[in-house]
């Protein structure tokens, strides 16, 4: 072989082995989740009796036939809670200007069923988007949910009539059959979410 | 999104602190947020630095367009967030203590009007008045 060719030959090697090398690395990106853990078998969810931001009464049912992120907060929270629901709702503005489908729900549980009624609940939830869910009812069927999904709460301290809810920080996805997918820990970014949504609900309900 | 946000009038001083160049305390980035206008609470972030030459102490802060002001600090332990109040905030010279979204913040409860000033109190019995414009929008975007 002549040296102009060796060198040529040595080039091109070089250029298709780089090549492939950051295909790989994208692909490996696009695949393997940032913040998500996502369950193979996804864990049904209990029985409950809770009422949704209009009032109306809601079961488990109510997760079924669409992807739903939920978060766990109050509407008297003035910290982690809003910065959460304002993440949650800029990544589902995100993957909606993307083109994505399809997109999630975004869901708020309340943790403070005492002052969180339909009403305060329907006020709050419309600050962070359209088509937003909010939940709330009788603490015991809050208890019920919370419970299944390993979700932490109690009544933390504050004056008597501003007191504090400490409470879990997990977002966790729903599948439109009504099971638990996946879970996003803390911090949570909109990044991380809108690389991790679409590739867990492509990854099966 | 509708919000209470309030950016701050950049800095004040506190009197009676040393004559070093510049002012001795700077209160900077004050935001005061609320998903919507009409919440019963809001939270609010700023920065504080002290070059005042000595230690400070915050201890209490206030709003006369809100019932109740609380320093708070919100902690995430095991995926848990925990809030809890802080009684009394040390500045010590030459740091800059940093109020921000899931760390330290202020609440405000009980909203009597627009958010317009803030009063910090020292325990020297200094105070420092901090001048905000309120806007309604996109804080939280």
């Amino acid at each position: 072989m002549q040296p102009r060719n060796l060198l040529i030959g040595l080039v091109l090697g070089i250029a298709i082995a780089a090549g492939l090398a950051l295909a790989l690395r994208d692909s490996s990106e696009q695949a393997v989740p940032r913040n998500a853990t996502i369950l193979p078998a996804g864990n049904t969810l209990p029985d409950f009796a809770l009422l949704d931001q209009d009032g109306a009464p809601v079961d488990k049912t109510v997760f079924e036939g669409q992807w739903d992120v939920l978060f766990f907060g109050f509407t008297n929270c003035p910290d982690i809670c809003p910065a959460t629901m304002t993440v949650l709702g800029q990544a589902k503005r995100q993957l909606e200007a993307e083109g994505r489908q399809p997109l999630p729900r975004v869901v708020l549980v309340s943790v403070d069923p005492e002052r969180d009624t339909p009403e305060a609940m329907a006020r709050y939830i419309g600050y962070f988007g359209d088509d937003n869910l909010g939940l709330t009812g009788e603490l015991a069927e809050v208890r019920k949910l919370t419970d299944a999904l390993g979700i932490f709460f109690q009544k933390a301290g504050g004056e008597e009539a501003a007191y504090v809810v400490d409470h879990s920080t997990v977002v966790l996805v729903i599948d439109p059959q009504g099971r638990l997918k996946a879970l996003f820990s803390t911090p949570h970014t909109v990044a991380d979410l809108v690389h991790d949504l679409p590739l867990i609900m492509a990854s099966g309900s | 999104m509708k919000r209470i946000a309030a950016a701050l009038a950049a800095l004040a001083l506190v009197a009676g602190c040393s004559g070093s160049d510049g002012p001795p305390i700077v209160a900077t980035d004050v935001v005061v947020t609320a998903p919507g206008a009409g919440m019963p609470m809001a939270a609010g972030y700023l920065r504080i630095g002290n070059r005042s030459g000595s230690d400070i102490r915050i201890t209490r802060v206030s709003s006369p367009e809100y019932g109740s002001v609380e320093m708070h600090e919100t902690v995430i332990e095991d995926g848990v967030a925990r809030m809890r109040a802080i009684p009394v905030l040390e500045v010590a010279d030459g740091e800059t203590v940093v109020f921000e979204r899931g760390g330290r913040h202020l609440m405000l409860m009980q909203p009597a009007g627009e958010p317009r000033t803030i009063t910090l109190n020292f325990y020297s019995g200094d105070v420092l008045l901090l001048s905000i414009s309120a806007e309604f929008g996109s804080a939280m975007e």
